[in-house]
């Protein structure tokens, strides 16, 4: 037989059936709404950031290509070969120091060429749209202005040189593509470090060079051809396809993040959706027998409320397409300055369409079970009492859900930033879930097995776990995912807090000083010593050079020659600080070999840090290549070192021995400690008056951004957590809801029976709390175990919960389920028996 | 032979039952409660199926088919009236009736449904849902939807057993008066002596077995 309804048939009735308001779908559409609008908020939002830097690439990065060399111009040489290439803007960037009568300030110089910008446009604040500062000018970034207490019109000194401030920066347009700064930036003209004497040798500067490109080509292949022509000039260059590469990078990742607990909140809305698709067709239960009774066909059952759940299914996804749209300004405005760009309305269809597939899908894979189950409801129900639900025809569950499955994985792998982590967290979620079932199927069992208690209402409760139709699978799954999410939620908010609380190392120095002169240190120390008595003072050499060649002196590797750099081997990246000393640092220690002995003349030495030296393979007596200021020079290896990074000092991953290194033209590097709890007023101007060309980084205001930066990472995460634990809630509340009408009956007849209202509340709590009891252990070591994956292996934060606000987050949640579940049979209890009888 | 549960726990409910009922014959089914009336009348109407023995309706060998068969095979050709009128809460009189021919695909199923619910007397209250009519009129509705496809076989299950005597009486009349129009058969389940004599046979059933088969 195999006329089955048509669909439009199908329809008519369903349509009937299903009453306007989803009556009794609420469930499904909740779950559906939370999961679908977490995923499409997620989406829209990385999804325009992402678009706004790709687009806006040439723009960001001020041209085509970007080659930067540390302390150092570029060649004729190299410059000829740029020039090739295009249209060239040169420019420079480095710590300064800035003053104005009294007021000093730390800042980002930046010298620009007539030519900057090649790519958009400088605007000021007051809206006038200017080039580069004309001679004797500078523009000021409005921290500086405000440290500086100076406007438009005023002068400033930067290394001696007076300049006049021609206006307050608004908007720079390759503000993204310089990274990080350690000030306020002031713009300036290309000339005036070199006649204020910030370039003298071994000064810490960076000289940049920037293509505009006129005909399109691919800037990546004219990097490859710059690379292979100038191996060892120790370039770092960057292409406007990749102009940002640590805002990509941390928006991809913080995106997939994201993703994920959209993804886990979906997962935990498909058991509510399992649930609230089960209590509606059990619900149905006489209306689908009474159809099979009319002659409906098992298939046209599966039509019709296939029909019905499908439009529940996409009235509650385009219900969080919506609201998921809407909040995506409201993220990005929470998230403020951890994004790259703000995002202010968008719609991307794409990442819409990803989120309404993945809610169809996961509304497919756990409503057909109860689907299958509700299909095979025999006609016969009508004459017969309750029966158990019949179990699912697996034949009739297994394609539906295998396609759903399959489509889920491969559409989060495939658009995966990192493949292993999302396939983790894929693998975790199913682990899960057959854990949860599991727990669930032998809870039943035990309840079942378990001795009768003497005592009628212990009974009764015992009973309520096994007897058929018990929602104990349901209760067990959605309690153990609710409060494994509050439990995850506590674990990596105080690990996130005490990770903040730690980050701002309480050794951490309270100034950096760059670039002070070998020969005026004791001038230095007496300035400090002046303006902040008892101030600690500690300094090193400070170079910068780029590792060329490493391995065993026979077949030394090149770094040239490699195709990927090792995991764990960032300092082969570019250029790298270096120092040299007689002593091993403070808050090192060896880890193997040997130290070499104050005044050592021998052949030259290095000392490696150990993650380095494992990454390369590196064994004590290695040779180790390096170009310092354009010269090559080959070194032994002679120990290697665990540093501290806690500490927030000098650390060095390559410390060589004074002979090796010494003779290059170099500056120190100073740390200053003020006496606890003083403030020194007088220091900073001070500084500048004594050392010109040094420039000082203020720790506080550093501290301060990474501690701003830090906390909104954490309200990222949390927000998402959030929906992961909202959905908790809803399926909780709906299984509860589940089992309360399958219990009502019970109630009653107990009632009838003479049971108290108290003996009756008892009963709920002793079977509610054995649940949660045993779920709050299971939610424990679930919940706990994710956050650790969450915290240590994603973020790669240290692993601090507090326990005690943990356990107390965890009672929290199981009052809530305790009280909801009491709050739930109330309306019953106060009913009077003969009344709620007439109402069965 | 119909035998319910498994193992230690079956229970043989209908046991060597041989009847032929003629079309057009009106017969009524007899017997205490737990005799096996209801049970008779689920394997006769292809609500279930029996555990042994052969049935057949209008030619078709019931025995034969699965669960998905019997519900095809009741299209159009078995109307049924319960006890408990188990009317779909969800749709109105006019759309409880309309679904057996929706479901056989009937395309004017809706007037085909206006008609009957007023040859029923309810034309007045074709919008009106379940739980807004009486029980009388729900189960004059319930009358509608099992004739309304026009079948050669009506079962009716204790049909006035849930109406008051004076309600009851009519809603009889009602059904008699529209069997005699389609010229369908007619099963009554019923312990009520009265109505089972309006039948033109009466079955006693005792103990799952018949006891009596006469003409009344």
């Amino acid at each position: 037989m195999n006329d089955t309804l048509p669909w439009s048939f199908a329809w008519r009735i369903a349509k009937r059936d299903l009453s306007a308001r989803f009556r009794g779908l609420r469930l499904l559409l909740a779950c559906l709404f939370l999961g679908v609008g977490a995923i499409a908020a997620i989406g829209t939002l990385t999804g325009s950031i992402e678009r706004e830097l790709g687009t806006r690439g040439r723009e960001i990065l001020g041209g085509d290509i970007e080659a930067e060399v540390w302390q150092r111009p570029f060649t004729r040489e190299e410059i000829k070969a740029f020039a090739a290439l295009g249209r060239l803007s040169f420019g420079m960037r480095m710590q300064a120091m800035a003053s104005a009568g009294a007021n000093s300030a730390p800042v980002e110089l930046k010298a620009v060429d007539a030519a900057w910008p090649m790519v958009g446009a400088l605007i000021l604040a007051d809206g006038r749209i200017a080039r580069a500062p004309p001679q004797g000018s500078t523009f000021l970034a409005p921290g500086a202005a405000e440290r500086l207490g100076v406007r438009t019109g005023d002068s400033i000194l930067i290394g001696g040189q007076k300049l006049v401030v021609a206006g307050i920066i608004g908007e720079e347009p390759d503000r993204l593509a310089e990274g990080f700064s350690f000030g306020a930036a002031a713009i300036v003209p290309a000339d005036l470090p070199a006649r204020a004497g910030l370039t003298a040798p071994g000064a810490m500067y960076r000289s940049k060079l920037r293509v505009a490109m006129p005909n399109i080509r691919d800037p990546e292949a004219v990097v490859e051809t710059l690379n292979q022509r100038f191996p060892d000039a120790g370039f770092r260059l960057r292409t406007r396809d990749r102009a940002a590469p640590g805002a990509e990078r941390f928006v991809s990742r913080m995106g997939e993040f994201l993703v994920l607990v959209g993804l886990a909140a979906l997962v935990i809305a498909g058991i509510g959706i399992g649930g609230g698709v089960a209590s509606y067709l059990e619900a149905r239960r006489t209306s689908i027998a009474t159809l099979k009774v009319l002659g409906a066909s098992s298939g046209d059952i599966a039509r019709i409320y296939f029909l019905q759940i499908g439009m529940a299914a996409l009235a509650g996804s385009m219900a969080g397409l919506i609201a998921g749209v809407l909040v995506t300004p409201l993220l990005g405005q929470a998230l403020g300055s951890l994004l790259p760009v703000t995002p202010g309305f968008v719609f991307d269809p794409g990442a819409l369409l990803r989120a309404m597939a993945y809610g169809l899908l996961v509304a497919l894979v756990f409503a057909t079970p109860p689907l299958a189950r509700a299909r095979d409801f025999p006609a016969m129900a009508l004459m017969r009492a309750r029966v158990a639900p019949l179990a699912a025809n697996v034949r009739a569950v297994l394609l539906p859900v295998g396609l759903g499955l399959t489509a889920i994985v491969t559409l989060a792998l495939a658009s995966a930033a990192q493949l292993p982590v999302t396939a983790l967290f894929l693998a975790g979620a199913a682990a899960m879930l057959a854990f949860l079932a599991g727990l669930g199927k032998l809870i039943r069992s035990l309840a079942a097995k378990a001795p009768r208690p003497r005592r009628p209402l212990l009974r009764a409760a015992l009973a309520n776990l096994h007897r058929p139709g018990a929602q104990t699978g349901a209760l067990v799954t959605a309690l153990g995912f609710g409060l494994s999410a509050f439990v995850l939620l506590a674990v990596v908010q105080t690990s996130l807090e005490a990770n903040i609380a730690r980050r701002v190392p309480a050794r951490a120095p309270d100034y950096f000083v760059l670039d002070v002169p070998r020969d005026r240190l004791e001038d230095f120390r007496a300035v400090v010593q002046r303006a902040a008595p008892g101030a600690e003072i500690r300094a090193v050499p400070a170079l910068r050079g780029m590792i060329l060649a490493y391995g065993p002196a026979t077949g030394m590797t090149r770094v040239a020659d490699l195709k990927d750099v090792p995991e764990g081997a960032w300092a082969l990246r570019g250029e790298r600080g270096l120092t040299y000393s007689d002593e091993v640092p403070e808050g090192n220690s060896l880890t193997e070999g040997k130290w070499w002995p104050r005044g050592y003349s021998g052949p030259p030495l290095v000392s490696i840090e150990d993650g380095l030296a494992k990454a390369l393979d590196l064994h004590i007596g290695d040779r180790l290549t390096i170009s310092l200021l354009g010269v090559e020079r080959t070194v032994t290896i002679a120990s290697f070192r665990r540093i501290d990074w806690e500490s927030m000092g000098f650390n060095y991953a390559l410390v060589f021995s004074p002979n090796a290194i010494a003779d290059a033209p170099h500056n120190l590097a100073v740390t200053i400690d003020l006496p606890s709890g003083r403030k020194a007023s007088a220091l900073l101007p001070s500084l500048v008056r004594a050392l010109p060309s040094s420039s000082v980084i203020e720790t506080g205001t550093l501290l301060r951004e990474a501690r701003a930066l830090l906390s909104q990472m954490s309200i990222a995460i949390l927000s998402a957590a959030s929906v992961a634990v909202l959905a908790g809630l809803a399926v909780l509340f709906g299984a509860i809801a589940a089992a309360r009408a399958s219990r009502t009956y019970d109630n009653v007849i107990l009632r009838v029976l003479g049971a108290s209202r108290r003996q009756l509340l008892l009963l709920q709590l002793g079977e509610y709390g054995l649940l949660s009891l045993v779920l709050a252990l299971v939610a424990l070591a679930l919940g706990g175990a994710m956050g650790w994956a969450v915290i240590v292996q994603l973020f790669e934060f240290d692993w601090l919960p507090d326990w005690p606000r943990v356990l107390a987050v965890l009672a929290t949640g199981v009052a809530l389920v305790l009280g909801f579940a009491l709050a739930g049979s109330l309306p019953l209890l106060r009913a009077k028996p003969a009344q709620a009888l007439r109402e069965l | 032979m119909l035998t319910l549960g498994e193992g230690d726990s079956a229970v043989a409910i209908l046991k060597g039952i041989d009847v032929t009922v003629p079309q057009g014959q009106t017969l009524a089914l007899l017997g205490p409660s737990g005799s096996g009336k209801s049970s008779l009348m689920a394997v006769l109407s292809g609500l279930e199926r029996a555990s042994a023995g052969s049935l057949t309706v209008a030619g078709e060998d019931f025995a034969r088919l699965d669960e998905d068969g019997l519900a095809h095979a009741r299209r159009g050709r078995i109307g049924i009236i319960l006890q408990a009128f188990h009317l779909l809460p969800t749709m109105t009189a006019l759309e409880n009736v309309a679904t057996p021919l929706e479901l056989a695909g009937v395309a004017d199923a809706g007037e085909r449904a206006r008609a009957e619910l007023e040859a029923v007397g309810l034309g007045h209250r074709l919008s009106h849902y379940p739980a807004q009519l009486s029980g009388g009129e729900q189960q004059r509705v319930a009358i509608a939807r099992a004739i309304v496809s026009r079948p050669t076989l009506i079962f009716a299950d204790e049909p006035t057993g849930n109406l008051d005597a004076g309600t009851g009486a009519g809603i009889v009349e009602l059904l008699f008066a529209r069997r005699a129009e389609t010229g369908a058969t007619l099963v009554i389940i019923t312990h009520d002596p009265t109505l089972a004599e309006r039948c033109e046979r009466v079955v006693t059933l005792a103990d799952g077995r018949i006891a009596s088969d006469r003409a009344a």
